[in-house]
């Protein structure tokens, strides 16, 4: 039996799942890797020990657990995170490590461009947001921080591109992942050159652009041997992991939306057209001509609830996170919505959509002697769901969204998931496959295959498990309180501004004494 | 509290005891310049606050006290008063001697600790790694020096194995505690990464999966079953991933041989290496450095 291979590169941890042909789930497994930060702005990781993680990942995957179940592997599809920036030398040596999409270092090289009526351009031409995040902007830090690996590179790839060169010999890159590196013109699918020269190079320096759907070569003879797979099995350069967790959510329409929440999040439609902001607030990214996915996305999802559990949570047993957080939903649930006026600002990293403010900071506001602990727990899980609203009211401008499709851990929680409905006012669905990303992939590499004509057929197939309806009462009240939670959020501007430099101050003497020490 | 002043080579207590260097309390109440100046010994030193703030520092860090703190100096490390000299307060130590290998961070006792080799050498890496010599609020270790000094001058029945297991007992509790104060077992990935930076820092070393589980604070068992749920893999299966992703970046540098890197990242040999890279790449190290170094 033909079975279908995703590979996930995520932010943590890349993810293996095994699919049939009909798009039921055979198996899976993960193996994570960590992220370095050798200064505060910076976030790092090695991308030989990604590769070795993902091929001990996969070999192990394939000799456990789908060969013995006698499945033959049709197609290997990848999906990854955005915004990754690694430079190669010509021999295809990584120098230095793979900067990520949490790396803050070109704040000021962002700051610089966004408010420039070039940055602007580049901005309607790319689709990206400029942001630290951004490759491009990555880049240029490059360029003026580290002149000699800037000049030693014969390429900047993407993690993913890595990792397929160095199973196939071939460096490309999607176009869904191309779109999300400030580089690309999403309108002509080429690399732009505005931000080609701004970057300081030229397109040599880059990947071949390719549609999601190419097959970049086959797997080297050595890897066939190790994995255990026959030369026909098909490599499918596949997409980005925001474009998967949409197409994976079977949100296909204009009116549609879906909410993503693990430890960031995000909110994502799906049109034929751009989203043009004037305000810069919307990302557009491609996945195939015509497909476009916009949207915003968060830096503060269910990180900032796992934070709070692990500093006020009650931990009986060593590390049990989870058994903490379990408990805090519970406690959450004994308040009445809105936590009897308790206000939480999520901002704790900084916030991209909507604010695209890295000094945003945290806050509890309306704290009176009546509050309790329980009041607290409620009020952060609220606090980060308001700002995942705040996303969707900015993208209801532009469209008229009637439902919403979620996934990740944090949105599938199902108390939380019944708030996101109450705080919408719109019915939200959960899908049976609790894995988006890997589900989006299937359904790419079926599209290829011929099982579904199209991606947007792909879309619908896909089974929705529960629907939560949003509860009128409890909407009134959040709708009052959210008026409160935009207004701070933009009030404090000048605070956020002051206490993340006084921050930031303190931050440097502190390490400078350790430094003497 | 009385003080009193124990030393190996002129106090009959000690004479069966030839591994407490020193025992004693002590009331500092005038301040006298350079009475605390620089010393390294081969000893462990453990230094219990009762009274008073004592500024010091100990392997060039500077470090503050106050009552029911606790320092630990291992072999070899410096130690000294922040001024030079000892400040006013009362303190009680015991100097246990101990032998160590300068390469190995390793702590070896003498046969009178019942204590299992194994146990001492993870024991003294934890001390190492953790580099806390300040533990805080020890009041159990009060209870034990007290204990000690009891056995010592009463020399009732028993007593000589019972101050040795006092001994024992009191680097089982700095060991335990030098890991509860480092991390308060709440977030698995940081205390995670720590660990990894500590394998990464030394990889030529055997680690042992007791050392590993040591370093985070928890049990072997337990220990497995968490880094299996958050990696995905076994922790000595993590470990082999470390390993194989520097030779990687080793076998990109044509200068350095196939033996130095199997020994760099913690192989036993060049042999060991070459299995284990081929089983999980498919290619002998030479090979990969091969196609990575010529091509394009």
């Amino acid at each position: 039996m033909d079975c279908i291979i995703t590979i996930e590169l995520g932010t943590n941890a890349v993810r293996v799942f095994a699919f049939d042909m009909k798009g039921e789930l055979i198996n899976s497994a993960k193996g994570s890797y960590p992220t370095f930060h050798s200064a505060p702005d910076f976030s790092e990781q090695d991308p030989e020990q990604i590769f070795i993680t993902t091929l001990y990942v996969l070999k192990n995957f394939v000799a456990e657990k789908i060969l013995p179940e006698k499945y033959h592997v049709h197609s290997i599809c990848f999906v990854a995170s955005m915004h990754s920036v690694l430079a190669v030398d010509a021999h295809g040596a990584p120098l230095g490590d793979l900067i990520t999409w949490a790396d803050n270092r070109g704040k000021k090289e962002a700051q610089e461009l966004k408010s420039t009526p070039a940055g602007k351009k580049m901005y309607e031409a790319t689709g990206t947001p400029i942001h630290p995040m951004s490759p491009l902007v990555k880049i240029v830090w490059l360029r003026k921080n580290d002149r000699p690996r800037f000049d030693r590179t014969d390429k900047f790839i993407s993690l993913k591109s890595y990792i397929v060169h160095q199973l196939t010999g071939e460096y490309c890159i999607d176009f869904s992942l191309a779109s999300a590196t400030g580089l690309m013109n999403i309108h002509t699918l080429k690399w732009e050159d505005q931000a080609l020269e701004y970057a300081g190079i030229k397109a040599n320096k880059l990947p071949e652009l390719a549609s999601i759907f190419v097959r970049p070569g086959k797997l080297r003879k050595e890897y066939q041997t190790s994995l255990g797979l026959s030369a026909d099995t098909r490599i499918i350069i596949g997409s980005s992991d925001g474009c998967m967790a949409t197409l994976g959510a079977g949100v296909w329409s204009d009116d549609k939306a879906t909410i993503t929440i693990e430890d960031s999040g995000a909110v994502r439609v799906v049109g034929s057209r751009v989203l043009r902001d004037e305000r810069q607030r919307f990302f557009n990214y491609i996945l195939t001509e015509g497909r476009y996915i916009s949207g915003g996305p968060t830096n503060n999802g269910g990180v900032i609830f796992e934070w709070f559990a692990q500093q006020f949570g009650e931990f009986v047993n060593p590390f049990d996170n989870d058994h903490a957080m379990e408990n805090h939903i519970r406690e959450a649930a004994k308040v009445s919505a809105g936590s009897e006026g308790l206000l939480f600002l999520p901002y704790l990293l900084g916030e991209r959509a909507p604010l695209w403010n890295p000094n945003a900071r945290g806050s509890y506001f309306g704290l009176n002697i009546k509050h309790e602990r329980q009041h607290f727990i409620r009020a952060t899980i609220e606090g980060i769901l308001y700002e995942v609203y705040s996303i969707g009211k900015m993208l209801d401008e532009h469209r008229s969204i009637t439902g919403l499709s979620v996934n990740g851990s944090f949105a599938t929680i199902p108390f939380c998931t019944q708030l996101i409905a109450d705080i919408f006012n719109k019915p939200v669905s959960t899908t049976k496959n609790a894995n988006s990303i890997g589900l989006g992939a299937f359904l790419l590499t079926a599209t290829d295959i011929g099982i579904y004509p199209s991606l947007d057929e792909a879309a619908q197939s896909v089974v929705f498990q529960e629907t939560f309806l949003p509860r009128q009462h409890d909407h009134d009240v959040y709708s009052k309180y959210y008026e409160i939670f935009e207004r701070l959020s933009v009030k404090l501007e000048d605070e956020f501004r002051e206490i993340a430099t006084l921050q930031q101050r303190q931050k440097e003497t502190s390490s400078t004494t350790e430094a003497i020490q | 509290m009385n003080q009193f002043f124990l030393h190996h080579q002129h106090s009959k207590e000690l004479e069966v005891f030839p591994h407490i260097l020193e025992f004693a309390i002590r009331k500092n109440t005038t301040i006298q310049l350079n009475s605390l100046s620089t010393t390294t010994s081969d000893s462990v030193r453990i230094y219990y606050v009762l009274e008073g703030k004592f500024e010091w520092l100990i392997d060039d860090r500077r470090s503050v006290l106050y009552p029911d703190d606790l320092a630990v100096i291992l072999p070899g490390q410096a130690f000294r008063g922040e001024k030079n000299f000892l400040d006013i307060g009362t303190l009680f130590w015991i100097h246990i001697s101990a032998a160590r290998h300068e390469d190995d961070k390793r702590l070896v006792l003498g046969t009178w600790s019942g204590l299992s080799k194994a146990e001492t050498r993870t024991m003294g890496r934890v001390l190492h790694l953790n580099n806390t010599p300040v533990l805080v609020k020890m009041k159990a270790a009060h209870s034990i020096l007290q204990a000690i000094q009891t056995e010592l001058f009463q020399q009732q029945i028993g007593y000589q194995t019972r101050v040795n297991q006092l001994i024992d007992e009191l680097l089982v509790l700095i060991a335990r505690q030098s890991t509860h104060q480092n991390n308060l077992q709440r977030d698995f990935p940081k205390v995670f990464i720590k660990l990894e930076e500590a394998l990464r820092k030394n990889l030529a070393h055997q680690w042992s999966v007791e050392e590993m589980a040591a370093l985070v604070g928890l049990g072997t068992t337990a220990f497995s079953e968490k880094v299996k749920k958050f990696t995905g893999f076994s922790p000595l299966n993590y470990l082999i991933n470390i390993r194989i992703s520097e030779a990687i970046k080793l076998l990109r540098r044509p200068d350095i041989s196939l033996t130095t890197i199997a020994l760099e990242v913690g192989f036993y040999s060049s042999q060991h290496f070459s299995t284990t890279f081929k089983k999980l790449t498919g290619y002998t190290p030479g090979e990969f450095r091969k196609i990575n170094t010529s091509r394009n």
